[in-house]
């Protein structure tokens, strides 16, 4: 199947290779580019484990194809840490003991990040709303609920 | 220093937060071919013919395996548990060879160089089925009219067995009145959110194959690959990196593991095949699909005499490798009459072949006797115009010395009464009962309900003395020259924070600081054999007190050493952060370092008669527990059921759990919760659905619901640390949650509904069924 060049940006690095229109984002991302931490869990976009974000929207890297994301700036899990520090999302998760197995880890860190970064104050009821579109099997999520919560406590007096 | 009992943060979240877990699907190795299965459309049919010439000819197929190929390759697949406690087995390989028998069986296998190439080569593959009559239910499975899945057995039935405990004929001619009833469960999926997958790396050079797997057992799965495919075990490796979640599948060897085996070797290259979600839902396992028909007998002021029952289990088209289905009646059987007393029991069961997905473990796999103990309760009390509290009251054992089961084990200790009254205290079961007068005098209808169980992990000493079934649990602990230690399990955590819970252990009974600990798991060429891995709530209780003994004993041999070079006695000296000292005379402190450096670089140089080999390789057979050995807890939760659209929404739900000697309070009720979460969608959202055509309904996450977190309440949790001297106390907690909550939820809707005259006889109640019970809808 004919290639197409695709450039686009993935935490803040360029690169440009050549995909099949129908390569999806998460394949290029996990395979091709070799940052695994994106997890595939249904691939029809209902398990959000996929989440990355692209301009700074959450999206379903499962549902994309490849060459969608031209031109964009897709940030994935690989790209929050600075410095060797967690992000103080990822120390809210760490504290809160909010996951256990971690496959469907990176897809809530990075849909909470695009929704912490609207700075809402959002009512638990909000939250769980807002969190209704990442599955996880382990934790029954009030664990993921504490960690938001006390991520968005931090980050707020932070601010 | 005190970690066992803290909430230390989780070693694994590191990694797991920053994007480097390593999930077998990561896995990218040189020359890596990537495998796809083409699974049948039909539920039974035979292969009347097929054609892969086109599939061999396109872009990057290096190789397409029918069955007849595959079986020259395999033996009949082995299930030595089944064989053992004479279920039916028939002969079966990797890919069918004759008929296909569900939906999603394994008809051929392309590999190819990328994954897109193996499936687009795939849809070139002609099959032509001659279509068999479809067993889809229990009932068609015992119909003698119906074909036989397996032609060799003759029928659908693999398993029967029965068994009595007491004088059940006498209980029930003394009883003032017998209720009776069918209580049936419905198929559903673990549904981990990782699929199943694998990566085969054969070395045609060396003869060794080092298998990558997500799995949960990685020695199981060792000795089925060996069995099946005439592997020499020392040549033969299994490796589990971070697995992301299993309950009881993982457990499994599937026919897709034995294929990816076999087609490595026959090509000498490694091969990866992860399987998608429509696969795992439909192909991967199913479990719970089970019914029992129970009459119960009693006496007109609420005394239990005796229970009869029949439970009938659809174990799916193949037997589970290497846990049959059959073999969890035998768990169901000893449980069903749980912590109430009685004078008679008789149990049967019948177990089925049908064209459906092959039966596997899900958190707790005897689920089924709580549920239809706590369910039946409930009506029995309402037949007798009791309350539901003091059914329970009045028959529930105390845990005195000299209670036993019906079924026989011991059950002194056990803390089941504590844990009803404190669950009905914590959720205010008397000022609920005056509001939910006021609310239905409103025309709002809400329910409580409740229910306690027992779990035997590890179990009494009558069934753990001498390691159990499984002959205990061994683990290797070893002092590193820099005074750290390496603990090797043979579990194979899948999201049970080991590396965390066994660390904390090891720290705290050597006395190093919890950072010098490393937890190493998941390589068959270092971890103890177990043939369960991680399941059934081994590690809290086994694990540990395997980790406990070799570290004890790793300190012995140091302290010895230290005894002698510092001539004090080996009582005298105490380790604390890495450093021994000498009780009352902590000037004369020696790092821990120095004596493991010694050991390691100069062992002729230590005292006589000492061991300079600082390791221990320990089997924990269950001595030195002094507790009950019983896990177990009382649920409770309120819900609201609304007429107009069947929606059931949970208000409380309260967890009084005893599960002994808490590790770290975060694990543990982080496995609570997350059962329970299990629970609740088992009984409202989530059914693996056939049609009668063996037609399966729910491929994809849009037909098969998994609970969201708009959907799971919070769930309050106390805590019963029943035993507290007991220094092995750690009990199971992995199943308690998904094993209790759907009593607890399916009574507190039939409580909400009762006044309308509906009986909840079905565990899962999604609006449609909610209605229909209501009256609202017509039942269908």
């Amino acid at each position: 199947m004919t290639r197409r060049v695709l450039q686009l940006s993935v935490n803040g690095r360029a690169h440009e290779l050549m995909v099949e229109p129908r390569r999806t984002l998460a394949d290029v991302l996990r395979e091709d580019l070799e940052l695994t931490g994106t997890h595939l869990g249904c691939e029809h976009g209902v398990c959000g484990a996929c989440t990355v974000l692209l301009d700074g929207l959450a999206v379903r890297s499962c549902l994309m194809l490849a060459v969608q994301a031209a031109g964009t700036e897709v940030m994935t899990i690989e790209g929050l840490e600075r410095d060797g520090e967690m992000h103080p999302l990822q120390e809210a998760f760490r504290d809160s003991h909010s996951f256990q197995c971690g496959f469907c880890t990176p897809g809530f860190v990075m849909t909470v990040l695009a929704l912490l970064d609207e700075g809402r104050d959002l009512s638990e009821v909000e939250l769980r709303e807002e969190l209704s579109g990442n599955l996880c099997r382990c934790t029954g999520y009030q664990s993921i609920v504490e960690g938001v919560q006390l991520a968005a406590e931090r980050m707020a007096a932070g601010r | 220093m005190r970690l066992i009992g803290a909430k230390v943060p989780r070693v694994e979240d590191r990694r797991i937060l920053t994007g480097r877990g390593r999930y077998v699907d990561d896995l990218h190795l040189p020359h890596m071919l990537h495998a796809t299965f083409l699974r049948s459309p039909v539920a039974h049919a035979r292969v009347a013919a097929l054609d892969a010439s086109a599939a061999k000819r396109a872009p990057g197929v290096v190789a397409v395996f029918t069955g007849e190929e595959m079986k020259a390759l395999s033996k009949p697949i082995a299930v030595p548990m089944a064989e053992a406690m004479g279920a039916r087995i028939p002969e079966f390989y990797p890919l069918v060879t004759d008929k296909v028998r569900f939906v999603g069986d394994l008809v051929a296998m392309v590999i190819a160089e990328t994954r897109y190439e193996a499936e687009d080569a795939a849809e070139l593959i002609d099959v032509i089925y001659d279509p068999l009559q479809a067993v889809s239910s229990y009932e068609a499975a015992l119909d003698p009219a119906s074909p036989a899945l397996f032609d060799e057995l003759g029928d659908n039935i693999v398993y029967t067995s029965s068994s009595s405990a007491g004088d059940v004929d006498a209980a029930f001619a003394a009883a003032d009145r017998v209720v009776a009833m069918t209580l049936r469960q419905h198929r559903v999926a673990n549904a981990p959110m990782e699929t199943r997958g694998a990566v085969a790396d054969y070395d045609p050079a060396s003869g060794e194959l080092v298998y990558h797997a997500a799995t949960q057992g990685p020695q199981g799965l060792r000795l089925a690959l060996a069995n099946t495919l005439g592997l020499p075990m020392e040549r033969l490796r299994v490796l589990a990196g971070d697995v992301g979640g299993a309950f009881g599948l993982k457990g499994y060897v599937g026919r897709e593991d034995l294929c990816l085996a076999a087609a490595a070797r026959q090509l000498g290259r490694a091969v990866k095949w992860t399987e998608d979600r429509n696969e795992h839902l439909l192909a991967s396992g199913h479990a719970r699909e089970e019914k029992i028909d129970i009459e119960v007998a009693v006496t007109n002021d609420g005394s239990l005499l005796g229970m009869r029952a029949h439970m009938t289990m659809d174990h799916g088209a193949y037997p589970g490798v290497p846990f049959p289905a059959a073999m969890f009646s035998g768990l169901v059987q000893m449980l069903l009459p749980g912590p109430y007393r009685m004078q008679g029991y008789a149990f049967d069961v019948t177990a089925v072949s049908t064209n459906k997905c092959v039966y596997v473990a899900y958190r707790g796999p005897w689920e089924m006797e709580t549920w239809v103990r706590e369910r039946v309760l409930d009506e029995v009390a309402r037949e007798l115009g009791m309350d539901p509290a003091d059914l329970r009251r009045r028959n529930m054992m105390a845990g005195d010395a000299d209670e036993r089961l019906i079924t026989g084990l011991s059950v002194a200790g056990i803390s089941s009464r504590q844990s009803l009254e404190r669950a009905l205290e914590l959720i205010g079961y008397d000022a609920f009962r005056r509001d939910q007068a006021a609310a239905r005098a409103q025309g709002r209808h809400l329910g409580i309900g409740f229910a306690t169980f027992i779990e035997a992990a590890p179990g009494p000493p009558e069934m753990r003395m001498g390691g159990g079934m499984f002959g205990g649990e061994q683990a290797k602990v070893k002092l590193e020259s820099d005074g750290h230690l390496t603990v090797v399990t043979a579990q194979a955590p899948h999201g049970q924070s080991h590396e965390t819970t066994l660390a904390q252990i090891a720290a705290e009974e050597m006395g190093v600081p919890f950072e010098h600990v490393k937890v190493v798991h998941g390589d068959t060429s270092v971890t103890p054999f177990s043939l369960i891995g991680t399941g059934g709530s081994r590690a809290a209780t086994w694990a540990s007190g395997a980790v406990l003994l070799s570290t004890r004993k790793v300190k012995e041999k140091v302290l010895a050493i230290a005894a002698e070079q510092l001539e004090i006695s080996p009582e005298d000296l105490e380790i604390n952060d890495g450093v021994i000292t000498p009780l009352g005379a902590p000037h004369k402190s020696l790092p821990l370092a120095q004596i493991a450096m010694q050991a390691t670089m100069a062992p002729n140089s230590l005292p006589p008669g000492t061991d300079p080999l600082l390791e221990a390789h320990e089997t924990f057979k269950g001595e030195g527990i002094t507790g009950s050995g019983w896990s177990g807890g009382t649920h409770a939760c309120i819900v609201e059921v609304d007429l107009e659209t069947g929606h059931t929404q949970i208000l409380r739900y309260v967890v009084v759990e005893d599960c002994g000697r808490v590790i770290n309070p975060a694990v543990v009720e982080g496995q609570i919760r997350g059962g329970v979460a299990q629970g609740v969608g088992e009984v409202l959202y989530e059914r693996a659905a056939y049609d009668e055509d063996g037609n399966f309904l729910a491929g994809t996450f849009m037909d098969y619901l998994l609970p969201t977190a708009a959907e799971i309440p919070t769930i309050e949790i106390e805590h019963l640390e029943t035993d507290p001297d007991d220094e092995l106390g750690f009990r199971g907690v992995g199943e308690g949650g998904a094993v209790v909550a759907p009593a607890t939820l399916t009574n507190a809707i039939a409580d909400a509904l009762a006044p309308l005259g509906a009986r909840v006889y079905d565990q899962y109640l999604p609006p449609s069924k909610v209605l229909e019970l209501a009256g609202v809808l017509p039942t269908t």
